[in-house]
């Protein structure tokens, strides 16, 4: 994928490190992405061996993108969420909601999609914000305030829907879902992600020199650019040897640059770190913690809304089970990829990462038609595994 | 043989190095109240550790006989099953368990199987109050039911119960009213009848001349003298507590002060977790262009709160008015306070002060990242400027501005913090404790920091408990105790004693004084 190699050579700044020098710690943090990509090598080496290639095939990757792309919204408001400090434990049923209410919208109201999405993300932003304002001023602890909304959220779901199936949806919705890029489109977007990495390096090695900070050797720049574009070019060709890029792994990968930007160059990225990192010191220091943690809930919720209607799209209906236990899957994967339980570190390329670590075992399993219960079993011990060698990881880098 | 109940020889304790006893003795009969004075950092408390077993024999040099026998034990239960029992300034007693089962926590009585006897826990409990003149107390009752220093009576007898032949009190009064520390005081004199020793530990020496019978001072580490309080009046113990030079390590620069910028006017807070007690009390006070202003007094006499408030930090409930050159202000959050004009160092680095996970320029740039910004985006190439700039304007010993804030030295994180609220570039800056785990290097940078910002025509209000520093930086002194305002001074011929004095001086007995001469 894109995600590993691309952030080092556009950021150069994984958010808890600041941008430039290659301290211990980067190259740590640095390996933990590579032990992570390893990490799926061997799961999908094992799968394409299992499946005598089956699993590796442009049509299974693309399908496996697509599976990943809902738990891997919701992963990027997550990890914005945890890395302040919080939790929310509500948006496998807000996810569920606000799919619902825009298969009603669709089905029932027959509403154009562009209103459809406007109206589910703006409701999607308010109960974030709502629940924001709960854990952030009212000082409800976030996972209680997460877990009320699980339930009430589920509530409002069952009564929205009466507990039926709502479908049939229309085309426009569900092409948000199962539709494709055109291939020529798929070709330029890779061109053009490749021409803005060669930029990206090349501003930075410009704005190293000027501040007379060291800069890394040329050859590294360009053997990382030509790293980059392998990548791009392998993702776009094999998702192109299919159908094309789905639509909602394109979105997927506009997210994972929005999410990059807030959090490595942005002012409203550095509080979010900062309020995870030592929230009295933050607040000490003039900045409005509240506001911080409101904001992150709103992102939270608007994200869920997305989440919600790709969802729907993907099924092509409006299901009252929509979401549940989205909220785990979200959760396990900014822990597998790296995000601290105590606040304060995390990536949100990382989180995609665990994300497709999780879609990966789920689409690896199906294949091989794993009884569901052993997968539960097994997508359980790998978070608990993952967990475990990064807080062992972390204890020795201490000592 | 001898008649002590307690000796301790010779206790001498280093950490890495630095000497923190360096021979102390102190001997106690039974029956006997010896009071243990000394400036914070003495090691008052660090002999009181090794004499508990908090450092545990062989982590220290020297001898303690118990009844005649050496002592050395390895941890605190050897020495409580000895009958030494320490009570801390903080009490450790469960909040939602009931004051019986807080007297007999860890020493359970049961029926068999393991099943507790609550009716003989009460009845024991019971009759202990009674015994301690607090016989309405409903044993049956959650602790947090009752105020400080009733729940201070409850670690007194949970301390009886452990059969207790040598009680020590480290500032039991320092969250009591005064009517609680009454009660407690009178208790202390009934134990003492009872052949119960005692010492105590307190920075308020009328509590100490009223009941202790001899008094031993420590000062640095080193055993002044070891007096019957009969001989000794209040005066000469702060004497002795001091007897200290200043040396030149304070690079004192004539600066213009001006105008009064803030007045502060009837500050109270209210301690957060017993509201009824005031933390300040009524405490005004004014601030001029460039001038320092020291707050000198003992610990908990209330200066952080009052100084946390100007900043809108304080957590408890309070009330104030604040005018800056004249016009009221709110400065009831940082935010505001900050906008304002108004910056503070706190007093707890690692918890207030720094973020951990950030490096160096980022702790420094966390105020004023807006300043840095377009549309939100950081311009990191200015913002590494004004960092760099910074790291060397103050002299922070560190290899990059990205290395991590807790890898420096205690002197380099607090220069960090004070470049960090230096970055809002106040008219006043608070500064609460701005040495404390310093070096000396790094005090004497902080201090011609502090010269210089005066000069340049900023206010300066330093919180510091080390009145050799209070009395080397300072052009004005406040004095607190108690939470009362006890005593403004210019900083002119001012001596250590004339402000421990007042420190420890309540206003009623200075009013008091003042009758009887009038």
């Amino acid at each position: 994928m894109t995600i590993a190699v691309e952030t080092p050579v556009a950021g150069q700044s994984s958010p808890p490190r600041g941008g430039g020098l290659p301290g211990v710690k980067q190259l740590f943090s640095q390996y933990k992405v590579l032990a992570l990509v390893i990490a799926i090598a061997v799961i999908w080496a094992f799968f394409a061996w299992k499946t005598e290639g089956g699993y590796l095939t442009p049509r299974n990757l693309s399908n496996l993108l697509r599976q990943m792309s809902v738990t891997g919204m919701l992963a990027c408001g997550m990890v914005f969420v945890i890395i302040a400090g919080e939790i929310d434990l509500s948006v496998g049923s807000l996810l569920g909601l606000l799919g619902g209410v825009a298969a009603v919208l669709d089905v029932t109201y027959h509403m154009p999609l562009a209103l459809n999405l406007a109206i589910v993300s703006g409701l999607g932003l308010l109960i974030g914000l709502f629940n924001g304002y709960w854990a952030a001023w009212l000082r409800v602890p976030s996972f209680i305030v997460g877990l009320a909304g699980m339930l009430a959220f589920r509530g409002v779901l069952l009564g929205v829907t009466g507990g039926m199936t709502i479908a049939p949806v229309s085309d426009q919705l569900v092409y948000l879902g199962q539709g494709y890029l055109p291939t020529l489109i798929g070709d330029l977007l890779g061109v053009v992600l490749f021409v803005i990495a060669g930029v990206l390096a090349w501003r930075t090695r410009i704005a190293n020199a000027r501040y007379g900070l060291p800069v890394v050797p040329l050859w590294r720049d360009v053997a990382r650019v030509v790293l980059a574009g392998v990548v791009i070019f392998g993702f776009v060709r094999t998702l192109n040897a299919y159908d094309g890029i789905p639509i909602p792994v394109l979105m997927l990968m506009v997210l994972l640059g929005v999410f990059t930007y807030i959090a490595t160059q942005t002012v409203f990225g550095r509080r979010i770190y900062a309020v995870g990192s030592n929230m009295e010191a933050t607040r000490l220091s003039g900045v409005n913690v509240r506001g911080v943690k409101l904001a992150i809930f709103g992102i939270m919720g608007l994200m869920c809304a997305l989440a919600g209607v790709v969802n729907t799209a993907r099924l092509a209906a409006g299901s009252p089970s929509a979401g549940s236990m989205g909220e785990l899957d979200a959760i396990a994967a900014c822990f597998i990829g790296g995000t601290s339980m105590r606040g304060g570190v995390g990536t949100v390329h990382g989180a995609l990462i665990g994300a497709l670590v999780m879609a990966s075992l789920d689409n690896g399993m199906s294949m091989l038609d794993v009884d569901s219960f052993w997968q539960m079993i097994v997508k359980g011990s790998i978070l608990l595994l993952a967990v475990w060698i990064d807080v062992m990881s972390r204890g020795t880098s201490r000592a | 043989m001898s008649d002590f109940l307690l000796e301790m020889r010779n206790i001498r304790k280093s950490f890495s190095g630095v000497k923190a006893l360096d021979g102390i003795d102190l001997h106690i009969r039974a029956g006997e109240c010896v009071g243990l004075c000394g400036e914070n950092g003495a090691g008052k408390s660090t002999l009181m550790k090794v004499l508990s077993a908090v450092y545990p024999h062989g982590t220290w040099e020297g001898e303690i006989r118990w009844q005649g026998q050496p002592l050395q034990a390895q941890s605190i239960k050897e020495t409580e099953a000895a009958g030494i029992v320490i009570i801390h300034q903080e009490l450790m007693l469960v909040p939602e368990l009931s004051v019986t089962e807080n007297i007999f926590l860890g020493n359970e009585i049961t029926l068999p199987g393991g099943r507790l006897n609550y009716s003989a826990m009460h009845q024991q409990a019971q009759k202990m109050m009674a015994e301690l003149n607090m016989p309405d107390i409903n044993v049956a009752l959650p602790v947090h039911h009752y105020g400080g220093g009733q729940q201070q009576l409850v670690e007194i007898a949970k301390a009886l119960n452990k059969n207790a032949r040598l009680l020590i009190l480290d500032e039991p009064s320092s969250s009591l009213t005064t009517s609680e520390i009454r009660v407690l005081l009178d208790i202390i004199k009934g134990l003492k009848a009872k052949g119960v020793a005692c010492v105590y530990i307190s920075h308020k020496l009328d509590e100490v001349a009223e009941i202790c019978d001899t008094i031993t001072v420590i000062r640095d580490g080193v055993h002044v003298a070891t007096q019957p309080m009969a001989s000794l009046d209040v005066e000469r113990i702060i004497a002795m507590m001091v007897g200290r030079e200043i040396g030149d390590l304070y690079p004192r620069e004539p600066h213009d002060i001006g105008e009064v910028v803030l007045e502060a006017s009837h500050i109270t807070c209210f301690d957060p977790t017993n509201p009824a007690r005031r933390k300040v009390k009524d405490v005004s006070f004014n601030l001029r262009r460039g001038e320092i202003l020291g707050i000198a007094g003992l610990v908990g006499a209330g200066r952080t709160e009052l100084v946390s408030t100007l900043f809108g930090a304080y957590p408890g409930k309070y009330s104030c008015s604040v005018k800056l050159r004249g016009k009221p202000v709110d400065v009831s959050s940082p935010i505001k306070a900050i906008r304002h004009g108004i910056c503070m160092v706190p007093e707890d680095r690692k918890h207030h002060g720094i973020v951990p996970q950030f490096g160096v320029g980022w702790n420094m740039t966390l105020p004023v990242l807006d300043r840095y910004s377009h549309a939100g985006r950081i311009d990191k190439g200015e913002e590494l400027q004004s960092v760099m700039a910074e790291i060397g304007r103050l002299k922070i010993k560190t290899s990059s501005p990205h290395l991590p804030i807790t890898g420096l030295s205690g002197g380099n994180q607090q220069k960090v913090v004070l470049a960090k609220m230096l970055h809002p570039k106040p008219d006043i800056l608070i500064l609460d404790e701005p040495t404390r785990g310093v070096d000396v290097g790094a005090k004497f940078e902080i201090y011609k920091l502090m010269f210089e910002l005066a000069k340049s025509g900023i206010s300066i209000i330093m919180v510091s408990s080390e009145l050799p520093e209070v009395l080397g930086v300072s052009d004005r002194v406040l004095v607190m105790g108690e939470g009362e305002l006890r005593g403004e001074f210019n900083n002119q011929g001012l001596t250590q004693e004339q402000v421990l004095a007042a420190a420890l001086t309540p206003l009623a007995s200075v009013a008091a004084e003042h009758g009887v001469t009038v």
